[in-house]
């Protein structure tokens, strides 16, 4: 990445990193030490009050967080007992390695698309305090251990602790795991936010971190790979292998050296630590540098516009496109989604995430020669989800749609537009990776029914978004590359998705009964094709239909949540 | 329906009410921001809401144009009811809301084309009036950048644009002028007193006394959420020697109290 940002950042790394903060910040550098805590505290405080505000502004909200809360108390607890159950099964330590990993993952990507509503973490906001790098970066670190995702990640992480100690030394070191684990997560977690920011605040940097979506796909497909390899072989033993890997990764190494303390082990158990402590030092490092430049780089605002040629080609092009679409509120309604899908950067995370795993997907399950074609289905799914609060895409942009929607036909035309802007895109390609899929697992036979599974349940996810979309709308932050969701929506966002995702998936199941009928009977499965394509349009009609006057009605309840943040 | 009639320019006639607000209520948690509003706009004047910061204009002006839901009340404009005829109403107003996002990756000139098929405006007919828009309020330049791009003043520009491209009866403008440029706010402003010549209704809110006084006719000042006087500019100045100090008195707002505070600023560092 570019230059003025580096120039100034190659400075020795103990130099305060705000210039603007040298007249003033004199006096309370003298008493550094002192004021870290202050600093922490405060960061603490601010973290709980923008926690306890979002909750503030609405019950349903309030509702979803304490939600949230049980479910991570839920899961968590339920992870918690199940690995303590596990103690002393062969590969028990294994799967709590396994697991250790799974939740760095997420610590890893999770903030950058939900739930990263938390201004503690947007250095844009910090820029103008006269806070050196280091006592910031410690508040910073305190201040994201406090949520749901911490007190997760502890639950779980004491779980795989546990299975994994034997003996005082293993025990004694056990406890010490779990703020070791937390601590190298948040760390790799705020550093990875971190670059992504500096990223993102540049116009053309924006669109470079797509990306991360596809790194994202990835990720969320090797998880996939896991379980799906674990539960057709109906034991732990596949997690082995993955183990071996992981436990050499940190923040899993922990939990190795954990193990290798029980066992009396003491070289191993120190090469463990060691590496994390140097696997946790370097990320600490790598962040500290990347928001120092941060800091001290300029910002977006002042950065040239993009050349004025380019936009008039891809006006051309626009308006080439527009003579293809159907007349009325829904043709010019899907020329914009279409325009946006393109331009902006966080509609094409969107695209590229979905794209990107669909077709990575058949090649990764054929190479592992596992699962049926039916797995094609993700890709469909994923490609509805792209359907899922479409008003909060708009952000408070959304008063302009709100103020030519007069009529439920209006709100009608306005979906029918984003969805077959979607569908426009999404179905071909779910034909193109189901015959893939089909092509590559040697199942050719299985296409019509696969085919026609996917297109249902892609139908029913495009209903359920409509529904979703008008009744649980939430915001989309524009302006901050760091956050996906405004403070306090985090938890309505995951509700919508994972609730919506199920909804369809019952939605759909006449469909998906039928095919099971079929296969099980031995009787031809190609009727599940015509079925399939006719269920899912009349799903996704149906919920247009649902959602139109929902939305014509709901309009200043919507452009009021979409604004936020 | 008797629209020719109350859109009529007020030459003689009684005034007929552009926009009727009744009982108008909002409350945001225990703040009431808007606290019981009864106000007759009247038809075909260049009308002033003015109000210090957190008096509820911003507030006031999203019930009225039907973006945001109020507790109680009534608003009707042109005799419609904004909450049970928005067809009626919507096609005959026009809304440049403050602090509210345009569609921002689109070019100025994409964004117009949108809007104006979204109004249900023949093709042909929306390329012309963009032709003029663009070009009355010096946008043709600009025309095939992206609105993110836009300075503040292009914006409101091409806000403005948006909302007029429907030649509605009455326009509504929060803080129009904020955070623009002289050049793009004379521009503005000519475009306004052209529209108003025309018989057609502005409202627009703002908290700069020189401007609102110098550009209306008929003012109403907001404080606390309530309304403290309205009428013609003429009648709600008085006596006083300017708009700014009838304001100031109508508001209650004292000059700063003599004291201590503020003793250490620009003292010794």
């Amino acid at each position: 990445m570019s230059a003025p940002g580096a120039r100034q950042a190659s400075g020795p790394p103990a130099d305060p990193a705000l210039p603007a903060g040298a007249p003033y910040g004199a006096g309370a550098a003298g008493d550094g030490r002192a004021s870290a805590g202050a600093v922490t505290a405060t960061f603490v405080r601010l973290k709980l009050s923008l926690l306890r505000n979002g909750l503030r502004q609405s019950t349903g909200r309030s509702a979803a967080f304490l939600g949230s809360v049980l479910v991570a108390l839920l899961f968590g607890g339920l992870g918690l007992l199940g690995l303590v159950a596990l103690r002393g099964h062969a590969y028990a330590e294994d799967v709590g390695i396994a697991l250790v990993a799974v939740v760095a993952l997420g610590w890893t990507f999770m903030p950058m698309f939900v739930g990263g509503g938390d201004e503690t973490l947007d250095p844009g906001r910090l820029a103008m305090l006269p806070l050196p790098p280091r006592t910031l970066l410690g508040a910073e670190l305190v201040a994201s251990a406090v949520g749901t995702g911490a007190l997760f990640t502890v639950l779980l992480v004491s779980g795989a602790a546990a299975t994994a100690a034997h003996g005082p030394a293993g025990t004694a070191l056990a406890v010490l795991a779990v703020p070791l684990v937390l601590l190298v997560c948040v760390t790799l977690s705020r550093a990875l936010a971190t670059a992504n920011a500096r990223l993102l605040t540049s116009r053309r940097g924006r669109d470079l971190a797509v990306f991360s979506g596809v790194v994202v796909a990835f990720g969320i497909q090797g998880v996939n790979l896991g379980l799906s390899s674990l539960s057709a072989d109906e034991s732990l033993a596949p997690v082995e292998p993955i183990a071996d890997v992981l436990r050499w990764l940190p923040p899993a190494t922990v939990i190795e050296a954990v193990r290798a303390a029980g066992e009396g082990r003491p070289g191993l158990c120190a090469a463990a630590l060691a590496w994390t402590l140097l696997a946790w030092g370097l990320l600490f490092a790598w962040w500290r540098r990347t928001l120092t430049r941060l800091l001290t780089a300029p910002d977006s605002s002042t950065l040239q516009a993009a050349p004025e040629g380019a936009e008039r080609r891809a006006g051309a092009r626009g308006s080439a496109l527009a003579a293809l679409l159907p007349p009325g509120r829904t043709g010019i309604v899907m020329l914009r989604s279409l325009r946006y899908s393109w331009r902006d950067p966080k509609a094409k995370m969107g695209w590229v995430t979905s794209l990107g795993m669909g077709l990575l997907l058949p090649v990764v399950f054929a190479a592992q020669d596992s699962g049926s074609v039916y797995n094609s289905c993700w890709v469909s799914g994923l490609f509805g989800l792209l359907m899922y609060n479409q008003f909060g895409q708009d952000y408070s942009g959304f008063w302009l749609v709100s103020q030519t929607i007069c009529t439920p036909r209006d709100a009608l035309a306005e979906l029918r537009g984003r969805a077959l802007a979607i569908a426009v895109v999404s179905v071909p390609c779910t034909v193109v990776v189901v015959s893939l899929f089909c092509a590559l697992s040697g199942a050719f036979g299985q296409l019509p029914d696969a085919l026609g599974l996917a297109l249902a349940l892609q139908g029913a996810m495009f209903g359920v978004g409509a529904v979703t979309s008008a009744r649980f709308p939430y915001s989309i932050p524009q302006d901050s590359p760091m956050k996906n969701v405004a403070p306090g929506q985090g938890a309505t966002a995951w509700f919508t998705i994972v609730g919506g995702a199920c909804s369809a998936a019952v939605v759909a199941s006449p469909v998906i009964a039928l095919t099971i009928w079929l296969n099980v009977s031995d009787a031809a499965a190609w009727p599940v094709l015509p079925v399939g394509l006719g269920y899912g349009l009349l799903a996704a009609w149906a919920g247009l239909r649902v959602a139109a006057p929902a939305t014509a009605r709901r309009l200043p309840e919507i452009l009021t949540a979409v604004s936020r943040g | 329906m008797d629209d020719g009639e109350r859109t009529a320019g007020g030459d003689g006639r009684p005034e007929t009410a552009a926009v009727r607000v009744r009982g108008l209520w909002k409350q945001f948690g225990e703040q009431t921001a808007v606290a019981g509003i009864d106000l007759d706009l009247p038809a075909g004047r260049f009308i002033g809401l003015v109000g210090p910061n957190g008096a509820g204009k911003t507030t006031t002006l999203s019930m009225i144009t039907g973006l945001l839901r109020p507790d109680s009340g009534l608003v009707e404009i042109g005799g419609r009811d904004v909450w049970r005829d928005p067809v009626g109403v919507k096609s005959r107003i026009g809304v440049l809301p403050e602090g509210l996002r345009l569609f921002e990756r689109l070019t100025g000139r994409e964004l117009l084309t949108y809007m104006g098929r979204l109004r249900g405006l023949p093709a042909a007919e929306v390329e012309r009036r963009c032709d003029q828009l663009l070009d009355v309020l010096d946008l043709s330049a600009a025309q095939h950048k992206l609105v993110v791009d836009y300075s503040t003043g292009m914006r409101k520009k091409t806000g403005l644009a948006a909302a007029l491209l429907h030649n509605p009866e009455v326009l509504f403008l929060d803080e129009p002028f904020e955070g623009v440029d002289p050049v793009s706010a004379q521009t503005i402003r000519g475009v306004l007193e052209r529209y108003t010549s025309s018989g057609a209704t502005v409202v627009f809110s703002s908290h700069v006394m020189e401007l609102v006084e110098s550009l209306c006719d008929w003012v109403a000042v907001l404080a606390s959420g309530r309304i403290r006087a309205h009428g013609p500019l003429a009648e709600v100045r008085g006596a006083a020697p300017s708009l700014q100090s009838a304001f100031l008195e109508l508001v209650g707002a004292q000059g700063n109290p003599a004291g201590q505070s503020l003793d250490w600023l620009g003292g010794p560092r």
